[in-house]
């Protein structure tokens, strides 16, 4: 039998999460924070830019230098190697030791190079 | 069929001795690994500016290795000249920041406290400063910004 006055009521409580922010705040929020990043990410990218200048003019400065050296080396092998193929080829008659295979007065790289 | 066998190929490649011919003068070689180099590179373009153009202008005439052999070893000897003044003047700033590069995968964004105390030596000393060519119209040039995004991770 239910006791005198009936049972307590059944004792509950919704645990709703809080509201201290309402949605736009935090969206603002979000936004603001996102700006902040994409702004940086943005400098980063001009940023690197002028790195990459810096780095490219720092090389640019130096390939004189570095070609002027290995030309010397480049002639250097260049003068040896004609010196030995006229040795070689001094019974052929006629053979020009050092005549370039095309008929063109630029300049090609030799396809042999003893190092 | 285990004994010893020389082989058929040699491990050392092989170098040409013969010396340049005698009607060419000689110079030294500037004999300058990576990371020095990398260091003066500004420094070289801003005090080798008349014959590195003239070499380059040169080399546009014509490519062949014997035709600029004069402009070449002017170059030469304007470096030299320069890593010499260099070691003379700022050798204490310029090791640091070479040092500082090598260990850095050379990276210049990563030595920018050696790089700006020789830089500064320099200009006292030289009277050379770095200039990056191209850099935009009112806009610090990358190397004195105080507070670039990109710097290293590990204070």
């Amino acid at each position: 039998m239910p006791p005198a006055g009936g049972f307590e009521g059944i004792k509950y409580r919704r645990n709703i999460a809080g509201t201290r922010f309402s949605a736009l705040t935090i969206l603002g929020a979000v936004a603001v924070i996102s700006g902040i990043g994409f702004y940086r990410y943005g400098q980063g990218i001009l940023e690197r830019r002028e790195l990459q200048r810096e780095k490219v003019w720092s090389r640019i400065h130096l390939v004189p230098l570095l070609m002027a050296e290995g030309d010397r080396d480049a002639y250097r092998r260049q003068q040896a190697a004609v010196e030995r193929e006229k040795v070689i080829m001094k019974d052929v008659k006629g053979w020009e030791a050092g005549k370039s295979v095309y008929n063109n007065p630029k300049y090609a790289s030799p396809q042999f190079v003893v190092l | 069929m285990s004994s010893y066998q020389p082989g058929s190929v040699e491990t050392k490649p092989y170098v040409d001795p013969t010396p340049l011919p005698d009607g060419i003068p000689k110079v030294q070689e500037l004999g300058v690994t990576s990371g020095p180099l990398k260091s003066a590179a500004f420094f070289i373009g801003a005090y080798c500016k008349e014959f590195n153009e003239d070499f380059m202008l040169c080399k546009a005439e014509n490519r062949e290795p014997g035709h600029c052999l004069k402009e070449g070893r002017k170059v030469t000897r304007c470096a030299t000249d320069l890593i010499t003044k260099m070691r003379e003047n700022c050798l204490s700033q310029f090791e640091a920041h070479w040092n500082c590069l090598e260990n850095n995968n050379q990276e210049y964004y990563l030595c920018r406290k050696p790089e700006r105390s020789l830089n500064s030596c320099m200009f006292e000393k030289l009277g050379l400063t770095k200039t990056i060519p191209g850099t935009p119209d009112g806009q610090k040039p990358i190397h004195e910004v105080e507070n670039p995004i990109y710097k290293a991770i590990q204070k």
